[in-house]
C-alpha cells in the first residue's frame, strides 16, 4: 500500500449529458511511468483535469499518498506533489529562465517581495539536479522547443513534484529531443518520482511505458504491462478493431512512363543540396527522415514558398519557375501543410468558404462576383466525395474533428484538380481510425493519376502507402529505396544511423 | 542577438537623444544651456508621470486611455475644491487630486478585473465617462492664473535651488522633479522587487499561465488600475500648477502621443516586456522634440512628423528582424 501514490476508484463524469468518464479506475505507483492513452475524446483530458482537482467528478474517490479525497480541489492536488504540464507548458515567454523556474515556487510561499539572488540559486539547484545548463538570464521566447520543456518540468520540481502530468509533450520535439526528454524520466523515476505520460506516438509509449492505461470513449479498457503490449495490440485496444495496413502498389501498365515532376540538384543553402527525384502520375513517392533533414523546406520550395538557389523544376517536360503559391498551383501543384490549424485552414470561417478558397475564380458571375449557387454547387460536390462529416456546412472549420479537418483541406486542393499533390504529415495529431481512412483516400487519389509526394516522420505511414521511398539527411536525398524490399525497423536504423 | 535587443534598445534611445542634442546646439547654443535644461526638466515632468503609469498598464498586457481623463478631472476638481473651501494647502490639493485618481483607476480596474472587457474598449469608455462626468456635473469653466489659489501658483514656482546667471538673472530646479523622482523610485522597486511586480509582468506574459502559477489576476488588475490613477492625481496637481490656469478640457487627446512615447522606449505593446528607463527615454526623447523644434527654427507641426517617423522605424526595425528570422524558420505568420 505505500507503494501507492495515486489511487483513482470508480471516478464518472459528464459534462451536460455527455458522459465523459464511466466508472474509471487509475493507480500510480511511486517512481512508475505510466501511460495514459485513447483516441481523441476518450476522456484522457477530463481524467488528467480530475487528477489535478481542477475539474470534480460526479462520482469517485481519490486517494493520494494515502490522503483521502472526497473533493479534490487544486491546491490540494498541488500539495499532494501532482503538477501538470500543459501542451502549451504555461510558461511566461518574455521573462527570463531563472524567474519561469522559481516564479511559481515564489507565489505558492506568499512572497511579497523578490530577491533576485534566490530566484537564480533556486532556478540553478533545481537545474543541477537533472544535470541540465541552460542560461539563466535567457527569455524563455528564445529557446528551443525542447529546452522550454525542460523549463517546465525544472518548474514543477521546484514544487515538490511526486507526480508529474505530461500531456503530449513529444509532439514538437525531434527524435534527439524526444531521448534526452526519456532519459530526464528515467532519472526522475530512479528518484522515486511518477511520471504519467499522455501521447499519440504509440511507439515512445511502448519505449518509455512501465504501464499503460487505455481509454475508449470514456471507458477504462484496461491496465496493461508493456511487456503485454505491442502496436497492433495497442491499436486494437484503442479503437477496438484491428486496422490491417496493406502495401499500396503502383500500377505501372495504367499510366504513361513519362514523369510529371523531375527534380534537378535543386538547392538552397542550409536547407537542401543537389535534391533530385522524379515523380510519374499515380505514384506515392515518400519522403522521410529525421526533424531539420529538409523535407519541409524541400517540399515549399516547390510549393514557391522558399525558391530555392539552384537547381531546376520540371512539370510535364518544361522547366518552371515557382516563386509563390500562385505559380506552384497554375503547375497543377497542391499543398497540404503539416500545420494545419496555422496554414491549412481559416479556423473561424464555415467549412463551405474553406473548400471554395482555393477555386473562388471558378465560382463568380459574368460581373466578377461570387456566385452563391455556383458556389454551393462546388462546396456540396467536394464535400460529399470527400465524406465530410459536418452538422452543416455552415459550421466553422474549427468544429469538426481533426480527421474531418484534414477532409476539408484535402478538399480545397483537389477542388483545384491538381497533378502533383504534396501531403506533408497528412495524419499529424489525428487519431487511428480516422488515419486509415485518410491513406484510402490518399491511395484512391494516386490510382486517379495524381502524383503524390507523401512527407512523414512515421515511418510505417511510407511504408505502406509508397512505392517509393526517399530518405533525407542532413538536406540530401541519401538513397531511393523500395518498400517492398525494406521492414520498418531497417529503415529506422537507417535513418537513425544504426546499424 | 536576439536577446540584446531590449538593453540595446535603451543604448539606441540614449545615442539618438545625444546625436539630436548635438544636432540642436549646433544650430543653437542656447540648448545646452542650464537654464534650458531645467526647463525641458520642468516641463517632462508631468509626461513622464503619465509614462509610468502607461507603461504599468502595457506591462500587464493591457493598453489605458482614460489616463488624460483621470489626470485632468483631479487636477481640476483639486483646485476647484481648494477654491470652495478656501483653505489654500497644497497637501490638501494633493489628497484630493489622488483620491479623485485613485477612485477613478478603480472605476477601470473593477470594470477591466470583474467583467473582463478588454482593456482598450473599457478605458475608452471611461475617457468618455470621466470628462464628461467633469464637465457636466463639475462645470466647464476654465479657472486662470488670478484665480487660481495660491498654493498651486507657489508649488509652480518654486525651486529646489537656484543659480544666478552671468547676466544676472536667477534660474532653478522646479520642485517637481521630487515627485517625479519619488514615482520613479516606488515603481521600480514595485515593478522589480515585488510579488504584485512580477505577477503584472506574468499577466502581461499570459493571463493563463498566471492563473496556474496561483497568481491572483483579479487582484493584481485592480491593484494597478488603482497605483495608474493614483500617479495620475499627483500628475493632475503637477499640471495645473506648471502651466497656473486650469481648463478641464486640457490634456485630454494627447493620450496617444504619451503611449507612442512609452513604446518608443521599448515597451511591448501587446505586453509583459518593457522597463521604466526605456520608457523614460521614450517620453525623454519626446519631450526634447518638443520644446526644441522651435530653436531649430522648425513649426510645432513637425512634430507630429517626428513622432510618427522614429515610431515607424524603431518599430519597422523590430519587425524586420522578426521576419528575417521567421524565414529562416520558415515561418510563415
Amino acid at each position: 500500500m505505500e507503494n501507492k501514490l495515486l489511487i483513482a476508484k470508480n471516478i464518472s463524469k459528464s459534462f451536460s449529458g455527455v458522459q465523459a468518464l464511466k466508472n474509471v479506475d487509475i493507480t500510480i505507483n511511486k517512481g512508475e511511468v505510466h501511460c495514459l492513452v485513447g483516441e481523441n475524446g476518450s476522456g484522457k483530458s477530463t481524467l488528467i483535469k480530475i487528477v489535478a482537482g481542477v475539474v470534480t467528478p460526479d462520482e469517485g474517490e481519490i486517494v493520494i499518498n494515502g490522503n483521502f479525497y472526497k473533493k479534490l480541489g487544486a491546491i490540494d492536488s498541488i500539495k499532494e506533489g501532482i503538477q501538470v504540464i500543459y501542451q502549451d507548458l504555461s510558461l511566461f515567454p518574455l521573462l527570463s529562465v531563472a524567474e519561469n523556474i522559481s516564479l511559481n515556487q515564489l507565489v505558492e510561499e506568499g512572497r511579497k517581495v523578490i530577491n533576485w539572488d534566490e530566484i537564480r540559486k533556486l532556478a540553478e539547484k533545481e537545474l543541477k539536479k537533472i544535470n541540465i545548463k541552460l542560461n539563466l538570464e535567457e527569455k524563455v521566447e528564445n529557446l528551443s522547443m525542447a529546452n522550454k520543456q525542460i523549463v517546465a518540468i525544472v518548474r514543477a520540481l521546484t514544487q515538490d513534484a511526486k507526480l508529474i502530468i505530461m500531456d503530449e509533450p513529444t509532439s514538437a520535439l525531434t527524435k534527439t529531443e524526444v531521448d534526452s526528454l526519456f532519459s530526464i524520466i528515467l532519472d526522475l523515476k530512479q528518484r522515486g518520482i511518477s511520471t504519467l505520460f499522455i501521447s499519440h506516438k504509440l511507439s515512445e509509449v511502448l519505449e518509455i511505458s512501465d504501464k499503460v492505461t487505455v481509454l475508449r470513449d470514456g471507458n477504462k479498457v484496461g491496465e496493461f504491462e508493456e511487456k503485454e503490449l505491442d502496436n497492433e495490440k495497442l491499436i486494437f485496444h484503442m479503437t477496438g478493431k484491428t486496422i490491417n495496413e496493406s502495401t499500396f502498389k503502383y500500377d505501372k501498365e495504367k499510366f504513361k512512363e513519362k514523369p510529371i515532376l523531375e527534380v534537378k540538384e535543386l538547392t538552397k543553402a542550409d536547407h537542401f543540396r543537389n535534391v533530385s527525384f522524379e515523380l510519374k502520375a499515380g505514384e506515392i513517392f515518400g519522403l522521410t527522415g529525421l526533424l531539420g533533414s529538409g523535407r519541409t523546406e524541400l517540399a515549399l520550395s516547390l510549393f514557391g514558398l522558399n525558391p530555392p538557389e539552384s537547381g531546376d523544376i520540371i512539370v510535364d517536360g518544361k522547366k518552371k519557375k515557382i516563386k509563390s503559391p500562385k505559380d506552384a498551383i497554375k503547375c497543377g501543384i497542391g499543398y497540404l501543410p503539416e500545420d494545419r490549424y496555422r496554414q491549412g485552414l481559416f479556423l473561424h470561417q464555415s467549412i463551405g468558404d474553406n473548400i471554395i478558397v482555393t477555386i473562388i475564380k471558378k465560382v463568380l458571375t459574368l460581373f466578377g462576383l461570387i456566385s452563391e449557387s455556383k458556389k454551393i454547387k462546388q462546396i456540396e460536390k467536394w464535400s460529399s466525395e470527400l465524406k465530410i462529416k459536418a452538422a452543416s456546412l455552415f459550421d466553422p472549420v474549427e468544429s469538426l474533428s481533426g480527421g474531418n479537418q484534414q477532409r476539408v483541406v484535402l478538399a480545397k486542393w483537389l477542388a483545384t484538380n491538381p497533378k502533383i499533390f504534396i501531403l506533408d504529415g497528412p495524419t499529424v495529431a489525428i487519431d487511428i481510425a480516422s488515419k486509415a481512412e485518410i491513406h484510402k483516400m490518399i491511395r484512391d487519389l494516386a490510382e486517379q493519376g495524381i502524383g503524390i509526394i507523401l512527407i512523414s516522420d512515421e515511418i510505417s505511414e511510407v511504408l505502406h502507402n509508397c512505392n517509393r521511398i526517399g530518405l533525407m539527411e542532413k538536406g540530401e536525398i541519401k538513397e531511393i529505396i523500395n518498400p517492398l524490399k525494406y521492414s520498418e525497423n531497417q529503415i529506422y536504423n537507417k535513418i537513425n544511423k544504426k546499424n | 542577438m536576439l536577446k540584446k535587443i531590449p538593453k540595446t534598445n535603451e543604448m539606441y534611445l540614449i545615442i539618438v537623444i545625444i546625436i539630436y542634442s548635438i544636432i540642436v546646439t549646433m544650430v543653437n547654443k542656447s540648448f545646452m544651456s542650464v537654464e534650458n535644461v531645467f526647463d525641458i526638466l520642468r516641463s517632462g515632468t508631468g509626461q513622464a508621470i503619465l509614462g509610468v503609469g502607461v507603461l504599468i498598464v502595457l506591462l500587464s498586457g493591457g493598453i489605458d486611455v482614460s489616463f488624460t481623463a483621470i489626470a485632468i478631472s483631479s487636477g481640476y476638481i483639486a483646485v476647484r475644491a481648494i477654491m470652495a473651501l478656501g483653505i489654500d494647502s497644497l497637501l490638501l490639493a494633493f489628497v484630493i487630486s489622488c483620491t479623485v485618481g485613485l477612485v477613478f483607476g478603480a472605476i477601470n480596474g473593477i470594470i477591466i478585473a470583474y467583467f473582463k472587457i478588454p482593456t482598450l474598449i473599457a478605458t475608452l469608455g471611461t475617457l468618455n465617462l470621466f470628462h464628461g462626468l467633469l464637465l457636466t456635473i463639475v462645470g466647464t469653466r476654465s479657472v486662470n492664473a488670478a484665480q487660481m489659489p495660491k498654493c498651486f501658483i507657489n508649488f509652480g514656482a518654486a525651486k529646489i535651488f537656484t543659480l544666478t546667471t552671468a547676466r544676472g538673472s536667477t534660474i532653478g530646479l522646479s520642485v517637481f522633479i521630487i515627485p517625479l523622482i519619488a514615482v520613479i523610485l516606488f515603481t521600480w522597486f514595485l515593478l522589480k522587487y515585488t510579488m504584485l511586480g512580477r505577477s503584472i509582468y506574468a499577466i502581461g506574459n499570459s493571463t493563463e499561465s498566471a492563473l496556474r502559477a496561483g497568481i491572483n489576476v483579479v487582484k493584481t488588475q485592480l491593484f494597478l488600475y488603482c497605483y495608474v490613477g493614483f500617479i495620475n492625481g499627483i500628475m493632475g496637481v503637477i499640471t495645473v500648477s506648471e502651466v497656473r490656469w486650469v481648463n478641464p478640457v486640457y490634456l485630454v487627446g494627447t493620450e496617444l502621443t504619451v503611449i507612442a512615447a512609452v513604446v518608443i522606449g521599448g515597451v511591448k505593446l501587446t505586453g509583459g516586456s518593457g522597463t521604466i528607463t526605456g520608457a523614460l527615454l521614450g517620453v525623454g526623447l519626446i519631450t526634447i522634440l518638443n520644446s526644441t523644434l522651435v530653436l531649430l527654427g522648425l513649426s510645432s507641426s513637425w512634430m507630429d512628423l517626428f513622432v510618427g517617423a522614429i515610431m515607424i522605424i524603431s518599430i519597422g526595425y523590430t519587425s524586420y528582424q522578426r521576419k528575417i528570422e521567421n524565414q529562416r524558420l520558415l515561418n510563415f505568420m
